[in-house]
């Protein structure tokens, strides 16, 4: 056990008390700092363009183009988009806006104003053009090719005649039909059809001899609270949060598994080929070995881990938001930690026994590469739906079923808490496995040297071992 | 019990390849051994299963008294063939951590450390990066490593193997003394002559097999050739011609000396008082075999002779003595 110790205080130290480990660990929050203050600044400095152009309806109808025209009125698109703000400010995501606000320590309206517009667009200089009826469409479409005419045509609309009023016998509705012009922003043409169907539906409205302003009343449905009920008490329904939170745990565990596991490859591979090893193997086993390098490099990835989280955990205890997170959640991240990293640090220490060299190992690597992507692809469909049958599947497969169960503990709708513990009772089922073939492979791979193996060779070796 | 080491029906296998076959050995405590042989012969491997790093397909190992090396590794020093260090850790600290991993008592042991350095005449490199050494001084560092926790066994595999003159001379000192303190020294060369002037007991390994297990004294008894060499005073004189003496069986030229064979029944003293009435001598003296001599008569075919001789002789080493 003594050496088991010594040996992981070694790979401990050796790791972490080098200038590159330091500098990176610590660089990298910086780093990503200054990326998002850069890339605010940039956002801050940037202009949005302004759209300017024409629209031309042809509305034998008579009913709808007014309509049209008083929706695209730049005061009015800049009435509603106003209205929406407010909306946003004192509905559900409003919190999340005073916390942006907390951040930035700026004024939230001028900011929002800013994004909005970044979102949407500057406010568009729209003029629009009603056509008579009986134009020649393919001469006016012609309009909408590059380069033609001295005002910059956008779309033409062509309303149907039924379009307002039912024709007789016919249950539906007329149509329009749309003729836009390439390399217009879907921003404006979401905004141009938006004004189509609210003309028409106003129009139909109207011409039924309804009171517009009464079912406008109506159908406008607001919520004063969106608040989750938990064993608690109430909580505010944080978007913006759980979509941060489940990320913020996958990335915590991939970079804190992904990094000691690579230094458990790289000091393997260093001491086979500084031929180190035999020496080492004169004092311990090669299992007191290989359990020293690991319990050493998760003694790294776990300072990696508090490190980060505590930096996490920091920043929502200054913004008080602490309360948001389940302390429960930390310590399913430890024990997934323990489990991902187990598989992923036997295989690596296996990998790095086997070669003789580093770039002997890329080959090797692949494979493991590829299933630390998976989670990443796996990601949104998980998150979707963090109870459907993909989903499930993955909790109960190691090593996926860590990250895979993270995102569904972190998720909205956390799982059934049966299915989080036999998903860490497979776990653990699949470190034993992975310490297993490691062991063998470790054992053999140690002292051979020459040409590289490959995963069959390996495979021959736990035979053999 | 009073063998350090004891193997029964060991065998090994690679693949294909035999690396030992059914090898029986006792080594007592205290000894001197030496394991002769040229490279591929199976001495590695069979020092790698006395030290439970490679475990035999068949037969049973004890290492001091116990079933095996793993039980007793703190009592065990070991100088592998395939040697390094850390090349980023200070020399002290690699000889600390080796001297931990060995369960030593760490009370005085970095003084122990620092005189060890003195006595293999790095005394300045403590605090220097193990690469900053020369592969000399780095085998010096490791000599040390394996003895630092005052082992019961030492078993060395090629310790002279890029040695200087007067490193080899300091190291081959040094093992004596652990000699001498009672510490039982297994030694690995490829090298007849090395082990020729330092062992007392030679055991050697041929093609996985143990041709020889002998004290020198008896390996020399054994294999006395039963000739004279034998040099003229006058350079252009028949030597040939000592062949008519009764006392003489055969007359050989023999690398720029005549080898004299003796008859059946005829003593040295006949031999070289007949030699050197019939003939004034320049040289003449007892044809003593050597291990390479040995080997050769052990191992090899006729053809194959120069062959073999070459891979048991370091042409670059100079002798130690």
């Amino acid at each position: 056990m003594d050496k088991i110790l010594w040996v992981a205080k070694r790979e401990f130290l050796s790791t972490v008390a080098t200038k590159g480990f330091l500098l990176g660990i610590l660089l990298t929050p910086v780093i990503m700092l200054v990326c998002g203050l850069g890339v605010k600044y940039m956002i801050d400095n940037q202009e949005a363009p302004r759209v300017e152009g024409e629209f031309a309806v042809i509305d034998p109808t008579g009913q709808v183009f007014e309509g049209v025209a008083e929706y695209l009125r730049p005061e009015t698109i800049a009435a509603r988009r106003d209205d929406k703000l407010q909306l946003v400010k004192s509905g559900p995501g409003g919190a999340a806006l005073q916390f942006a606000e907390a951040v930035s320590g700026e004024d939230i309206d001028e900011g929002i104003e800013k994004y909005t517009e970044l979102a949407l667009g500057k406010v568009p200089s729209i003029s629009t053009v009603e056509l008579s009826a009986g134009v020649d469409l393919e001469a006016e479409k012609d309009l909408l090719r590059k380069g033609s005419g001295p005002t910059k045509r956008l779309a033409i609309a062509v309303i149907d005649e039924d379009a307002v009023t039912l024709a007789d016998g016919s249950k539906e509705f007329g149509k329009y039909s749309f003729y836009g012009r390439e390399g217009v922003d879907d921003r404006v043409n979401d905004e141009l059809r938006d004004a189509l169907r609210e003309a028409i539906v106003d129009a139909r409205v109207t011409a039924k001899g309804w009171d517009l302003d009464e079912i406008k009343r109506a159908t406008r449905v607001r919520s004063a609270a969106v608040k989750t009920v938990t064993d608690e008490g109430e909580e505010d329904s944080n978007e913006l949060f759980s979509v941060f939170l489940p990320m913020a745990f996958l990335l915590l565990l991939f970079v804190s598994t992904l990094t000691s596991g690579q230094y458990i490859l790289t000091t393997t591979v260093e001491e086979k080929s500084n031929r180190v090893v035999e020496v080492l193997l004169s004092a311990v086993s090669p299992m007191q070995l290989m359990t020293g390098k690991i319990v050493g490099q998760m003694a790294v990835g776990l300072s990696i881990l508090v490190l980060y989280s505590s930096m996490g955990i920091g920043t929502l205890i200054f913004f008080s938001a602490l309360g948001k997170l389940k302390l429960s959640l930390l310590f399913y991240l430890c024990i997934f930690f323990v489990i991902a990293y187990f598989i992923l640090g036997s295989v690596m220490a296996a990998i790095g026994a086997a070669v003789n060299e580093m770039r002997e190992a890329q080959t090797l690597m692949t494979p493991v590469m590829l299933v630390t992507m998976t989670p990443w692809l796996l990601w949104m469909p998980i998150s979707q739906d963090p109870n459907g049958t993909l989903a499930t599947i993955l909790s109960f497969i190691p090593p996926i079923n860590t990250f895979a169960m993270l995102l569904r503990l972190t998720s909205t709708a956390p799982p059934p808490m049966w299915q989080v513990w036999l998903s860490i009772a497979i776990g653990f089922v699949g470190v034993y496995a992975a310490l297993w073939f490691a062991a063998k492979v470790f054992r053999i791979g140690l002292l051979m040297y020459g040409k590289p193996p490959t995963f069959g060779t390996l495979i021959r070796w736990v035979r053999m071992a | 019990m009073s063998d350090a080491i004891v193997l029964r029906n060991l065998v090994k296998t690679f693949g294909e390849k035999t690396a030992v076959r059914d090898m029986n050995l006792t080594v007592p405590k205290g000894s001197l051994y030496g394991f002769i042989g040229p490279n591929g012969a199976g001495k590695t491997t069979t020092i790698r299963m006395i030290m439970s790093i490679l475990f035999p397909d068949k037969g049973d190992i004890s290492v001091l008294g116990r079933k095996s090396a793993l039980e007793a590794k703190d009592r065990i020093g070991y100088l592998p063939e395939e040697r390094g260090v850390y090349k980023k850790m200070k020399v002290k600290d690699f000889l600390l951590y080796m001297a931990q991993l060995k369960g030593t008592d760490p009370s005085g042991l970095r003084k122990r450390i620092r005189l060890w350095l003195d006595k293999v005449e790095l005394p300045d490199v403590d605090n220097k990066r193990c690469e900053e050494l020369s592969k000399g001084m780095q085998q010096k560092v490791q000599f040390i490593a394996s003895v630092i926790h005052k082992p019961d066994l030492l078993i060395l595999d090629e310790p002279f193997s890029g040695l200087d003159p007067v490193n080899m001379r300091l190291l081959r000192d040094l093992i004596y003394e652990q000699h001498k303190k009672g510490t039982t020294i297994i030694f690995s060369t490829h090298v007849m002559v090395q082990a020729e002037e330092l062992c007392d007991h030679l055991v050697m390994i041929h093609n996985g097999d143990k041709v020889l297990d002998d004290t020198l004294e008896g390996i020399r008894a054994r294999f006395d050739p039963r000739s004279v060499v034998f040099e003229p005073l006058d350079a252009s004189a028949d030597v040939k011609r000592l062949g008519e003496l009764p006392e003489i069986a055969s007359v050989r030229r023999d690398r720029g000396h005549w080898e004299l064979g003796l008859t059946d029944g005829a003593t040295i003293e006949q031999a070289i008082q007949q030699v050197t009435t019939a003939m004034v001598p320049l040289r003449i003296e007892v044809n003593r075999p050597s291990l390479e001599d040995v080997f050769v008569q052990i191992a090899g075919t006729a053809e194959g002779q120069e062959e073999l001789r070459a891979q048991v002789r370091d042409e670059s080493a100079v002798t130690v003595g």
